[in-house]
């Protein structure tokens, strides 16, 4: 059965399978065909997105994003698959799987805030948790955060020594 | 006379919210219109933190992110590193990892009795509760060194052995909090005040649920069998007998008794594994931690936790520090969709009552 | 009841009365609020110290601000501190608000609460047992004794920079200055 799925995931669309241990499998697939590789999968009975992720290759130019499912189901709950897509760090432009997956609304909202990744199609893009503006989003690996504690927090003078 | 709309702010200074967390409701009257949940009153940036320290300095700072139970984030973080790395765990600490991870739970439920209890108004069993989590807490002194933040579970291992005498100690607390779950039953499960005020309040069913990424008690109290330690078991639950407790409802009422039922489970579970404890060391060597690289990869571990499914994701470059670190926590789904959903149609004096059933963490959502 | 009290008592009733009957609002600022329910529930029992939980910040003289603070956390607590009536006490519970503690590299938590509202005392641990709170508040008793307890006199009398030090931090502001903001010029 596992086999099948695999032979048919490397032949229908255009990604390569990987199998990392005996449950968890790695997907990379091209960026136009993710939608198409979720709808499929959540038809074969992988109904549970446990998470969406993103990282920063800051090198090779190219955030990765990420993509974990699960199921419910009795016959396919042990295994655990990992999708993974690349696209451009200069653009970061992708489509939303709200319409798959209900639940992927806030993980994309804190992508954009964190990375700036844009999801198109999103309804409420707006901040998670943070609350002020920040030049370059601080989950990326150009954000120096100690050189920023210092800049902000170090600049302001205690109370104290005042009269 | 006509009601209008108004936009009020359950906020973080308020009777009802246990932690710092933030709903802004729109209500009419007394009921409830939309809701919009309001995190990142806790966000330290976790996940960037720990890409700047290296694979033992980041032993201490994992147990921050999630207070009431600080013992499955330890837990997780080490089976990723020791999946990465390809270190391999001595049968006496996979059964001492399992007796803390139980103990933590007992406590973690304990604490959340206290909540609810207080919330509903029952303070006797809230001072009990409390009471019963400290004499827990005095054990995790005896033998991790710490109340509340033990730094203890590390990849390879546990730190240290158990002392001398714990065995008779762990037992008597464990029998004194077995013979007190009777009366817990009398004053307040059994109550029919209890049963009033929560049954088919907050009520979700099974296909939604579903749909909106719920694990846990959520799904538990829908009547679906589903916990990770008997889907993959990991340390030694493999070579324990216990139950699942289930319910029907999909309400308060049932998510409460759940926890209960998984208290008495707890407690059979840590004394089956003080009586098969075999002897031998209790870690691995690791590295010298000073020049510990670890080779490049990425997997995808998971732990059930007293809320659901704890998971973490993480990346490895090759090098002395994490790529990238995702924690994927239970009360994420649960504090930001399903409870929007759930709250609407409630009425305001049943928001505290529902936050709490749904066991939802702040820390976990912001880390 | 010995002798030296009754005329304590008698002399000022005021301080005595508050020094008894601390009441701490109920706020749950950061991690250190999983000790805060051991001392309210009958093992620890803060009620001998005179110490309950205030439901409102206009009926608290308490602050007890248990673990670090972030950026949105420091506009709630300026906003509860504010409206509590005077005489108010705050006390920092925990390493993360003397010097930032764990999170001193965090892009949303600040490093020393001491700049943005006045703090009487701090406990320090991570996490600090319960007992040190009760330390803590004889040790408030003996200051408020001798009078060195004010932490509100300075908020009204240095006004102008703990609120310079809040915009820098926070941002625009929207609530208006609670206190005069004059700037004592030099020499005076």
């Amino acid at each position: 059965m596992n086999k099948s799925l695999k032979k048919k995931l490397e032949s229908d669309f255009d990604s390569s399978v990987e199998i990392l241990e005996k449950n968890g499998w790695t997907i990379t697939a091209n960026k136009n065909q993710v939608l198409d590789i979720l709808r499929f999968l959540k038809g074969e009975g992988f109904d549970y997105l446990a998470l969406i992720s993103c990282v920063d290759w800051i090198e090779k130019g190219e955030f990765e994003l990420i993509y974990i499912l699960s199921s419910y189901l009795a016959d396919k709950e042990k295994m655990h698959l990992i999708l993974k897509t690349r696209i451009p760090r200069k653009k970061p432009d992708f489509e939303t799987t709200i319409h798959i997956f209900e639940n992927a609304e806030p993980y994309e909202r804190e992508l954009h805030e964190l990375f700036g990744v844009n999801f198109n199609g999103h309804p409420r893009l707006e901040p998670l948790f943070l609350d002020r503006n920040y030049k370059t989003p601080p989950f990326r690996k150009d954000f120096d955060t100690r050189k920023y504690v210092e800049e902000t927090f170090g600049s302001i003078k205690s109370v104290e020594g005042k009269k | 006379m006509t009601e209008r709309e108004l936009e009020m702010y359950f906020g973080p200074q308020h009777m009802g919210m246990v932690g710092n967390f933030g709903i802004t409701l729109t209500v009419k009257g007394d009921r409830i219109l939309k809701a919009k949940a309001n995190p990142g009153y806790l966000h330290r940036g976790f996940e960037k933190l720990m890409e700047l320290r290296t694979w033992t300095q980041n032993s201490p700072l994992v147990c921050r992110v999630n207070v009431m139970e600080p013992h499955s984030m330890e837990m997780v973080y080490s089976m990723a590193v020791e999946k990465l790395a390809g270190i391999k765990v001595p049968m006496r600490a996979k059964y001492i990892r399992t007796l803390t991870l139980e103990l933590s739970r007992l406590a973690s439920h304990l604490f959340g009795c206290w909540a609810y209890a207080n919330m509903l108004g029952f303070d006797t069993v809230a001072q009990w509760a409390m009471y019963h989590r400290d004499l827990i807490l005095d054990l995790f002194e005896d033998f991790t060194g710490g109340r509340v933040y033990p730094i203890y579970i590390w990849p390879g291992g546990v730190r240290r052995d158990l002392p001398d005498g714990f065995k008779e100690k762990a037992l008597n607390v464990l029998h004194e909090i077995r013979s007190k779950i009777s009366d817990y039953d009398a004053t307040f499960f059994n109550n029919k005040l209890f049963y009033d005020r929560a049954k088919g309040i907050g009520k979700i069913s099974q296909e939604e649920a579903k749909n909106l990424g719920g694990t846990g008690q959520i799904l538990r109290g829908n009547g679906v069998e589903s916990d990770i330690r008997k889907i993959e078991p990991y340390a030694a639950y493999d070579k324990i007998d216990f139950e699942i407790p289930t319910r029907e409802g999909g309400d308060a009422y049932s998510r409460v008794w759940i926890i209960r039922d998984e208290m008495i489970q707890s407690v059979h579970i840590a004394m089956k594994c003080l009586e098969q404890m075999p002897e031998g060391s209790v870690y691995n060597k690791v590295p010298n931690p000073f020049k510990w690289k670890i080779p490049k990869g990425e997997t995808y571990v998971r732990v059930e936790s007293s809320r659901g499914e704890l998971g973490l994701y993480m990346v490895s470059n090759g090098g002395d520090k994490p790529y990238r670190v995702h924690f994927r926590t239970p009360s994420y789904p649960h504090g930001l969709t399903i409870l929007e959903k759930i709250l609407v149609g409630e009425n305001i004096a049943d928001v505290g009552n529902i936050m709490i059933s749904l066991y939802v963490t702040p820390p976990e959502i912001d880390r | 009841m010995d002798r030296n009290q009754i005329t304590k008592w008698i002399k000022n009733p005021k301080k005595m009365g508050s020094k008894y009957s601390l009441w701490a609002i109920y706020f749950c600022t950061g991690c250190g609020i999983i000790e805060i329910p051991p001392i309210l529930t009958s093992r620890w029992d803060a009620e001998r110290f005179g110490i309950k939980p205030a439901p409102s910040p206009r009926q608290a003289n308490l602050f007890l601000i248990t673990g670090y603070v972030t950026l949105k956390t420091l506009k709630a607590v300026v906003r509860t501190y504010e409206q509590m009536p005077d005489p108010k006490y705050t006390v920092g519970f925990g390493s993360c608000p003397i010097n930032g503690g764990m999170y001193w590299d965090s892009y949303n938590t600040i490093k020393k609460l001491d700049k943005y509202i006045p703090i009487d005392g701090w406990i320090a641990g991570c996490m600090p047992r319960p007992e040190s709170i009760f330390i803590a508040v004889t040790h408030l008793w003996t200051m408020i004794d001798k009078g060195i307890a004010d932490g509100y006199e300075k908020y009204k009398e240095k006004y102008f920079y703990y609120r310079k030090n809040q915009e820098k931090a926070l941002g625009e502001l929207d609530w208006p200055p609670l206190h005069p903001m004059k700037k004592k010029e030099e020499g005076q």
